[in-house]
């Protein structure tokens, strides 16, 4: 049991090569994102589109000298959020949301959203609504209805 | 005074009758039985097949004379042919800054229209696009998928209640019947598609109901009624025939047209070649 | 991770092709003692039922580790080890390794499917032809293809072309033909009626239709990125053979000349069994097999709209260009 388990352990970093999914290579984050060129934003939603092959969130960044910036933010699918319950009004405008990415490798303001936080620590999207379930109350970000 | 002629008069009014009678039942029977598709395994109105529609609606959908394309090296291959028009009333009843902005679009045709950019053509344009689409019919879900693009949609059944948590190119699409006749629902569309390559346009307010009906067991008849209170001033309607594809062994080919569009779309980001 | 594992990753889940084997005959005796037991249910017309919605996440890899080499099955307390250990390598949330490693793991877990969960029989492998679980050699000329497409895979991209088919929108990574579990929306839906099956893949919204009416396939002159499929019942078992690809196809590097047999069984109420065979004689050196059982589902499938929305297409070869132009100015300034 103990070889077993050891062998597992010791095939665990083999593993990830072995398990990690196509998409790791799929899209080359590192051709469209710069891992030289780390962001950390902090702005309000002013849209999300929920769109394939990845959603982009827009938010008004507010700069120290008052002028604002507009980002966009590259996520997943949507459709993992949508098979959880969660819907294009799950994440309103004016929302505040912390945004630690990296830049685009064109320089534009455009970032993947590599961790979408709530000020407050929590991830974004965490949790799920249940598909077709009430939704239960906890992701504030959601319309209640 | 006997009438000689009674008799003449009866055996005419007899043959009268005799030559009329099937003309009358046939009549009558065309007037009472309307054609019935043959049925499914559940009993439906059975539409599956490979079906396409003829005419110049995906030109325009308005009756428009012919014109010239705005490819002057195509010539006559991109000119655009005559026709009837689609839509009852023969004019879309758009509000009047939509009906600005359709004579926008229809000026900047090559670079508005999503078609050329190979997009999804949305609903009910898939339908009328000069490429064939298949109905698949199950009880609980009809997939209707085209040519055009690969362009799919399922049509639920068993779930009236189903509300899309977004909007779709495609839309979102529930059916029911309605005697001989495929009542479909489709709601959440984006504002993204056109109707035809003259610019007709819509809104994501765009609620759009279809009939499909087998009025023949090579043809269909498709009935749209297009509502968008964004962007016209009333409901209208289009219809026209839906033809089935009559070869043998016909099936859809593959018009994965990506391809054919990224030098369109991405040719000035190309590297270019040292001199 | 560095950046030789990310290679690594690359090589192996994009380039390689692997040979060819025989027929996938060991799953099929390998499964649950239900599967001879068990009636599916049929059809009005009396085939048997593999309607729904399927999901075919799964944690279990493509080829058997090397470390568990010879070992089959896994045990059901090893089978919990290996799925924690996965899932804890795999967590997207984790941001050590570095920036390279952290912006290769993209987002947040949130956004990811990749199941998690190994397969009901708990085999270490998908591929169950060959028996050790590996995918046979490639043929040389498909290692020196590999080698080739890895190239360009890492240089900034030149133009479209230079991009996988599911960065281009064209063909969905998961959807094959043959389908194969990866990193999110792994759903298809599966349509009958007497005379076809037809096969939705979420990604990238494709219906794949089989006529079941023994028509031929097309001509060869006829090629198209999914292939052409025909299918025909073997008892209770639907068996989809599928030609004519186009070059390159959108499996592992495989050629025009790729052949797949796809076998679908209804083994239990929620499980589609999914075997699939395929035969490239200019990739690998012998046919393989694998085995992905499928679990019924009743979420629903959503739109995927590609192409409509790829602005990550644009974004690779501006950031390509960028990366040109900046590399230009630097050797003027250098050389000034």
């Amino acid at each position: 049991m103990q070889n077993k388990v050891s062998v597992l352990v010791a095939g665990a970093g083999l593993l990830l090569l072995l398990v990690a999914p196509p998409a790791l290579a799929h899209h080359a984050f590192a051709a469209e994102f710069d891992a030289n060129r780390p962001v950390r934003l902090k702005g309000a939603v002013t849209r999300m589109e929920w769109i394939n092959p990845h959603a982009w969130i827009h938010i008004d960044v507010k700069k120290p000298d008052g002028k604002v910036e507009k980002w966009m933010i590259e996520g997943g699918t949507p459709n993992t959020l949508l098979r959880r319950g969660f819907t294009k009004h799950s994440l309103l405008p004016g929302t505040e949301i912390v945004v630690d990415g990296y830049q685009a490798k064109d320089g534009s303001m455009k970032a993947n959203g590599r961790d979408l936080t709530l000020p407050d620590g929590r991830k974004v999207f965490m949790g799920s609504s249940g598909t077709g379930a009430p939704r239960d109350g906890k992701d504030p970000t959601e319309v209640k209805k | 005074m006997p009438d000689r002629l009674r008799g003449a008069r009866m055996a005419f009014a007899r043959a009268a009758v005799a030559a009329l009678l099937p003309l009358a039942v046939a009549t009558a029977a065309a007037q009472a039985r309307p054609y019935k598709a043959p049925r499914t395994a559940d009993g439906k109105p059975d539409l599956s097949g490979i079906w396409q529609a003829l005419g110049t609606a995906h030109w325009d959908i308005e009756g428009h004379a012919a014109r010239p394309g705005p490819v002057v090296a195509l010539g006559a291959a991109g000119a655009v042919p005559a026709g009837l028009g689609v839509v009852e009333g023969g004019e879309i009843p758009y509000q009047p800054w939509a009906a600005a902005k359709k004579k926008e679009n229809a000026g900047n045709w090559l670079a508005a229209d999503p078609e050329i950019k190979c997009y999804l053509p949305g609903v009910p344009r898939a339908t009328y696009m000069p490429f064939p689409f298949q109905i698949v019919q199950t009880p609980k879900s009809i997939l209707m998928t085209y040519e055009f693009a690969s362009a799919s949609r399922v049509i639920h059944m068993d779930k009236p209640g189903f509300e899309s948590p977004f909007d779709t190119w495609m839309g979102h699409s529930r059916g029911r019947w309605k005697g001989e006749t495929l009542v479909v629902d489709v709601t959440s569309f984006n504002d993204q598609t056109w109707f035809d390559r003259a610019g007709n346009f819509h809104s994501d307010a765009l609620h759009v109901v279809e009939l499909y009906t087998a009025i023949r067991p090579d043809a269909l008849l498709y009935e749209v009624t297009i509502e968008d209170p964004k962007v016209f001033t009333r409901p209208w309607k289009m219809s026209m025939p839906l033809y089935r594809r009559l070869e043998k062994n016909v099936q859809l080919l593959e018009f994965k047209c990506v391809e054919f569009v990224e030098e369109l779309m991405y040719g000035p980001l190309r590297k270019k070649l040292a001199n | 991770m560095s950046q030789l594992v990310l290679t690594a990753v690359i090589v192996m889940f994009v380039l390689a092709p692997a040979p060819i084997a025989g027929q996938a005959s060991s799953a099929r005796a390998k499964t649950p003692a239900a599967r001879g037991a068990w009636t599916p249910p049929r059809t009005t017309w009396g085939a048997p039922d593999l309607q729904g919605i399927w999901d075919f996440a799964t944690i279990t890899p493509m080829e058997r580790p090397k470390e568990l080499a010879g070992k089959e099955v896994l045990t059901a307390e090893e089978a919990a080890e290996f799925e924690k250990r996965t899932l804890e390598q795999r967590n997207p949330d984790r941001r050590d390794g570095g920036s390279q490693a952290d912006v290769g793991r993209a987002y947040n877990q949130f956004w990811w499917d990749y199941g998690t969960k190994v397969i009901g029989t708990k085999r270490t492998s998908l591929v169950v032809d060959p028996p050790d679980g590996r995918i046979p050699p490639l043929t040389p000329q498909a290692r020196q293809r590999a080698e080739t497409r890895a190239e360009v895979l890492r240089r900034p991209a030149a133009g479209p072309e230079d991009r996988n088919l599911w960065e281009r929108c064209i063909l969905g990574g998961n959807a094959g033909p043959p389908m194969v579990s990866g990193a999110y929306n792994n759903n298809v839906q599966i349509f009958q009626t007497p005379e076809q099956v037809v096969i939705l893949n979420e990604m990238i919204n494709d219906a794949r239709i089989v006529p079941l009416d023994g028509r031929p396939h097309l001509p060869p002159s006829l090629r198209q990125w999914r292939g052409d499929s025909r299918g025909r019942w073997d008892g209770d078992t639907l068996v989809v053979d599928t030609t004519n690809f186009r070059d390159p196809t959108n499996f592992r590097g495989s050629r025009a000349t790729l052949h797949v047999v796809e076998r679908f069984t209804r083994v239990a109420a929620d499980t589609l069994l999914y075997e699939f065979t395929v035969d490239d004689p200019q990739t690998w050196t012998r046919p393989w097999s694998a085995a992905m059982p499928m679990t019924k589902t009743e979420a629903p499938i959503f739109e995927y709209a590609c192409h409509e929305g790829n602005y990550g297409m644009v974004n690779i070869l501006t950031g390509a260009r960028a990366g040109e132009k900046a590399a230009e100015e630097a050797a003027k300034t250098g050389s000034r």
